[in-house]
C-alpha cells in the first residue's frame, strides 16, 4: 500500500447559499485543486460524497456531473452515499484508490444543498436514515433519536443540561473564528438556560435536548486533493499524511443494540484507525468531532478513547476541549456552528485538520499540531469512519 | 388644521390601551427591549423596511410590501385603530410586528418582520403582538393568515391556532385562523416571555431607534438558522 | 399493515429478533415465523419530539424505547402524559401516522 497525502484542501462557506450545489461544489473542488503544483497532472478520478441530491435538487449521478462541471474529463467518477458519513467514506474511497495504486491524483468532494428544500422536508429527508419499518413510521426523526439517547446517557454518566449548553457555547465561540462557519452568533447560558425568557428561546426539540443542542441545517461543499507520498514534494510544500482510517457499522435500529448508551461502531473504528496510524489517543493534538447534537460531542469523547467512560462532560467543564485545552474539540465550530451540509461534513472536518496541520487556521490555530482526528457519524451511530491525519512524512 | 374633506378620509379611532414595554434576555445573551411604536417613528421604520421590499426571499418582499404601506397608512391617518410593536436590542431596531383593532372584541394581525434572525426575534414579538391583542386592547379573539405556509403552519401548530374560516381577513387570500382568549393563555407560559417593568435606564437605550446597518441586516435576512435538522 | 406488529422468531434457534434481519442474528438461519409483539415490558428511555415530518400536524410526538418482557426491544409512540425511564407499559397497536391518506398501524404503548 502506498502512503497517501492530502495536498489540496479546500470549502466553501456553509450556510443558506444562493448557489447551486454544482456550483458549491465546483468551487471548493477548485479551491483545493489549486493549492497543488498540478502542471500538466490530470486528476484520474473523483469521488463525491453527498446524500441526497436526487432527493433535494433533483441532480442524480453527481460525481460525473462535477466532473463535466470541472472539465476534468475523462476522470472516472463516483458518488459515495454513506448518510451523514458519506464525506469520511468518500476520502477512504479515495485514499483507497491512490494506496492501491490504481489512481494517482483523486479529488474529493461533499457537498450538500439542503436548504432548497423547506426545513420540513429536510427534517423529512434525514429521517429517511432511521429503520424504514421500525421506526421511520412512527414519526422518528434523528433529533427524536438523540433525544432518547441524551436522556438514558445524561442519567447514566451524569451529564447536565449545562453541560450540554458549554459544547454549544464552546462550538459557537470557535465558529466566531471560522469565516466559513454557518452560525457566528455567541451564545449566553443565561439566555439558553438560565433566564425565565429562555424556554421560548430555546425550546425543546426533542427533549432532553433543545434547539441550541442541535445543528442547522446547511448549504456546503468541501474538497480534498489526495495524491501518493512520492509526488507530493513536486505538489506542495506542506503535505499532510492520511495516517489511519478505521469504520464500523452498527445496527439500523438504536433499540437492538444491547446498550443504547454506547456507540460501538465509533469505539470500533477509532480502534482501527489508531492500530493503523500507530498512534494512540494521547497523540492527538485535535478533534473533529460529529456534533450533529451537543450531546455526540461528549459521548463520542469518549468512545473514541479521548477521556474515561462517563467522563467527558467532566473534560469539557475543565476546559480541556476548548482550543488551548489539552485536547481542543470542533476548532471549526463543528457541525453545531460550522454547520452540517450533510454529505460534505467528513470532508470538511478533514478539511479542518488539514488547516490546523498546516498551520493555516488562522484566529483558531492551535499550537504546533502533530496529529489530527475526525469521527464523521452517520446515521444514529449505523456508520461511522475515523480519520487521522498526521503533519508532513 | 384638518380641512373637512381630510376629515372625512380619517377613520374614526378607538381607545387603544397602550402596550407596556417589557424586555427580553435573548439566546445570545442580548437584551430586547419590546415596545410600542409612536407615529414619529414611522418614518425610521420605513426606511429600514424600503430595501426588503425587493428582497425575494423568505416571503421577505410581500410581508415588506404590506408593513410599508400599512405603516404610512397609519401616519397618514388612512387605517383604523392601528399599532406597531418594535424589538430594538442596543438601541438597534430587531423586528416589527403590526395590527389593528377591528372592533372592541377583535384583534386582526398584520405583519411580523423579523430583521435580526436566528435569535428568535419573530417568535418572540409574534407573542408579543397576541399578547397586546388579548390582555392589553382586551379582545376576544385575534384573526390571522400568513404570507408564509411554512410560518402559517408553524403558529397553527404551536399555538393552535383554529379556522375561522367565515371570516374574510382583510389582509385578503386566505380565510381567516383565529387566536381566541382560551387558546392564548393555554399557551402564555410556553411562548409568551418577557419581564416587566423595563428599567429606565435600559428603556432610553430603545429611543432614538437606530437603524441597522444594511448588509448586515440582508446577510442575516438571507442565512437564518431557523431550521434544524 | 396488519393490525399486529410482528418481531421475527427463528424456526431453527427460537430466538426473536425485531425489526427482521435477512439473517437470524444469533444463528444465521433464514425461516422466521411472526410472533406479535404484545404483553408489557419497561420504558427505557422517551423524548417528546417537536419538529416532525409534514405528515403530522399536533405539537410532538412522545416516543420511547421499551424493553419487552418477551425478550425484544422496541421502539414506539406512547400515549403517556408524563413517561418516566423504568415505569411499567403495555404494547396496544394503532395508528402512528398517515401517509398521503393511508394509516400505518404500529405499536402504541400505555401505562401498564
Amino acid at each position: 500500500m502506498r502512503d497517501v497525502a492530502i495536498v489540496g484542501a479546500a470549502s466553501t462557506p456553509f450556510g443558506r447559499s444562493q448557489w447551486s450545489l454544482l456550483k458549491l461544489m465546483a468551487e471548493a473542488s477548485h479551491a483545493a485543486m489549486t493549492q497543488a503544483r498540478l502542471g500538466d497532472r490530470r486528476i484520474d478520478a473523483v469521488c463525491v460524497a453527498n446524500m441526497g441530491s436526487a432527493r433535494n435538487n433533483r441532480q442524480a449521478g453527481l460525481a460525473s456531473a462535477l466532473v463535466d462541471r470541472l472539465n476534468l474529463f475523462p476522470a472516472a467518477a463516483e458518488t459515495v452515499e454513506n448518510g451523514p458519513a458519506s464525506g469520511a467514506s468518500a476520502v477512504k474511497v479515495g485514499f483507497q484508490a491512490v494506496a492501491s495504486g490504481m489512481s494517482d491524483l483523486v479529488l474529493v468532494c461533499g457537498g450538500e444543498r439542503m436548504r432548497e428544500v423547506n426545513n420540513l422536508e429536510a427534517t423529512e429527508f434525514v429521517s429517511y436514515l432511521s429503520h424504514r419499518y421500525a421506526e421511520y413510521p412512527y414519526g422518528v426523526t434523528l433529533p427524536a433519536l438523540a433525544g432518547m439517547f441524551a436522556r438514558l446517557f445524561m442519567a447514566k454518566h451524569g451529564v447536565t443540561a449545562e453541560h450540554l449548553a458549554m459544547v454549544a457555547m464552546k462550538n459557537h465561540a470557535n465558529a466566531l473564528l471560522n469565516p466559513n462557519a454557518h452560525i457566528k452568533m455567541e451564545l449566553s447560558l443565561e439566555g439558553i438556560l438560565h433566564s425565565p425568557h429562555a424556554l421560548m428561546n430555546n425550546p425543546f426539540v426533542a427533549d432532553p435536548l433543545r434547539f441550541f443542542d442541535c445543528c442547522p441545517v446547511s448549504d456546503g461543499a468541501a474538497a480534498v486533493l489526495l495524491a501518493p507520498a512520492e509526488m507530493t514534494s513536486d505538489l506542495t510544500d506542506r503535505p499532510v499524511r492520511i495516517a489511519g482510517i478505521g469504520q464500523a457499522t452498527d445496527t439500523q435500529a438504536v433499540h437492538e443494540r444491547p446498550d443504547p448508551t454506547e456507540l460501538t461502531a465509533v469505539r470500533i473504528a477509532s480502534q482501527r484507525a489508531f492500530e493503523m496510524a500507530g498512534l494512540e489517543p494521547k497523540d492527538i493534538s485535535l478533534a473533529e468531532l460529529h456534533d450533529a447534537f451537543t450531546i455526540l460531542e461528549i459521548a463520542q469523547s469518549e468512545e473514541v478513547g479521548f477521556f474515561k467512560r462517563g467522563k467527558g462532560h467532566i473534560a469539557l467543564a475543565k476546559g480541556e476541549t476548548q482550543i488551548g485545552g489539552r485536547l481542543p474539540i470542533n476548532t471549526s465550530g463543528g457541525l453545531k456552528a460550522k454547520g452540517h451540509p450533510v454529505g460534505a461534513t467528513g470532508v470538511s472536518q478533514i478539511a479542518e485538520l488539514v488547516f490546523q496541520l498546516r498551520g493555516e487556521a488562522g484566529k483558531r490555530q492551535v499550537k504546533d499540531p502533530r496529529h489530527g482526528f475526525a469521527l464523521n457519524f452517520g446515521g444514529f451511530g449505523n456508520s461511522v469512519v475515523a480519520t487521522i491525519l498526521s503533519r508532513g512524512f | 388644521m384638518i380641512d373637512e374633506l381630510e376629515a372625512m378620509l380619517r377613520p374614526p379611532a378607538l381607545e387603544m390601551a397602550p402596550y407596556p414595554p417589557k424586555f427580553i434576555t435573548l439566546a445570545s445573551g442580548e437584551v430586547m427591549v419590546v415596545r410600542q411604536a409612536s407615529i414619529d417613528e414611522v418614518d425610521t421604520l420605513l426606511e429600514v423596511i424600503d430595501p426588503l421590499k425587493h428582497l425575494h426571499r423568505d416571503f421577505y418582499d410581500i410581508v415588506s410590501a404590506r408593513l410599508y404601506s400599512e405603516l404610512l397608512g397609519w401616519k397618514v391617518h388612512r387605517v383604523r385603530n392601528e399599532y406597531c410593536l418594535v424589538g430594538v436590542i442596543d438601541g438597534v431596531l430587531a423586528g416589527i410586528v403590526n395590527g389593528r383593532m377591528f372592533d372592541e372584541r377583535h384583534g386582526i394581525s398584520y405583519h411580523t418582520l423579523a430583521l435580526k434572525r436566528g435569535l428568535r426575534v419573530g417568535a418572540h414579538l409574534f407573542a408579543a403582538k397576541m399578547e397586546h391583542h388579548i390582555e392589553y386592547l382586551g379582545e376576544d379573539e385575534v384573526w390571522i393568515v400568513a404570507e408564509s405556509p411554512i410560518g402559517h403552519r408553524r403558529w397553527m401548530i404551536e399555538y393552535p391556532l383554529a379556522t375561522k374560516f367565515e371570516i374574510q381577513h382583510e389582509l385578503g387570500g386566505a380565510p381567516s385562523w383565529v387566536l381566541t382568549r382560551e387558546t392564548y393563555f393555554k399557551a402564555k407560559p410556553r411562548l409568551v416571555v418577557g419581564t416587566r417593568p423595563v428599567p429606565q435606564d435600559l428603556l432610553a437605550t430603545s429611543r432614538p431607534i437606530k437603524k441597522p446597518d444594511l448588509r448586515t441586516m440582508l446577510v442575516q435576512v438571507e442565512d437564518t438558522l431557523e431550521a434544524r435538522l | 399493515m396488519p393490525a399486529t406488529v410482528n418481531a421475527a422468531k427463528c424456526k431453527s434457534c427460537g430466538a426473536l429478533s425485531y425489526p427482521m434481519h435477512f439473517l437470524c442474528p444469533k444463528c444465521g438461519a433464514r425461516e422466521f415465523e411472526p410472533e406479535p409483539i404484545e404483553g408489557e415490558g419497561e420504558l427505557l428511555t422517551h423524548t417528546r419530539a417537536y419538529a416532525l415530518a409534514l405528515d403530522y400536524e399536533q405539537r410532538y410526538l412522545t416516543l420511547g424505547i421499551v424493553q419487552m418482557d418477551s425478550g425484544i426491544r422496541v421502539t414506539g409512540q406512547l400515549a403517556i402524559d408524563e413517561p418516566r425511564m423504568g415505569m411499567r407499559v403495555r404494547a396496544t397497536v394503532g395508528t402512528v401516522r398517515v401517509t398521503g391518506g393511508s394509516e400505518i398501524s404500529g405499536l402504541i404503548f400505555v401505562p401498564a
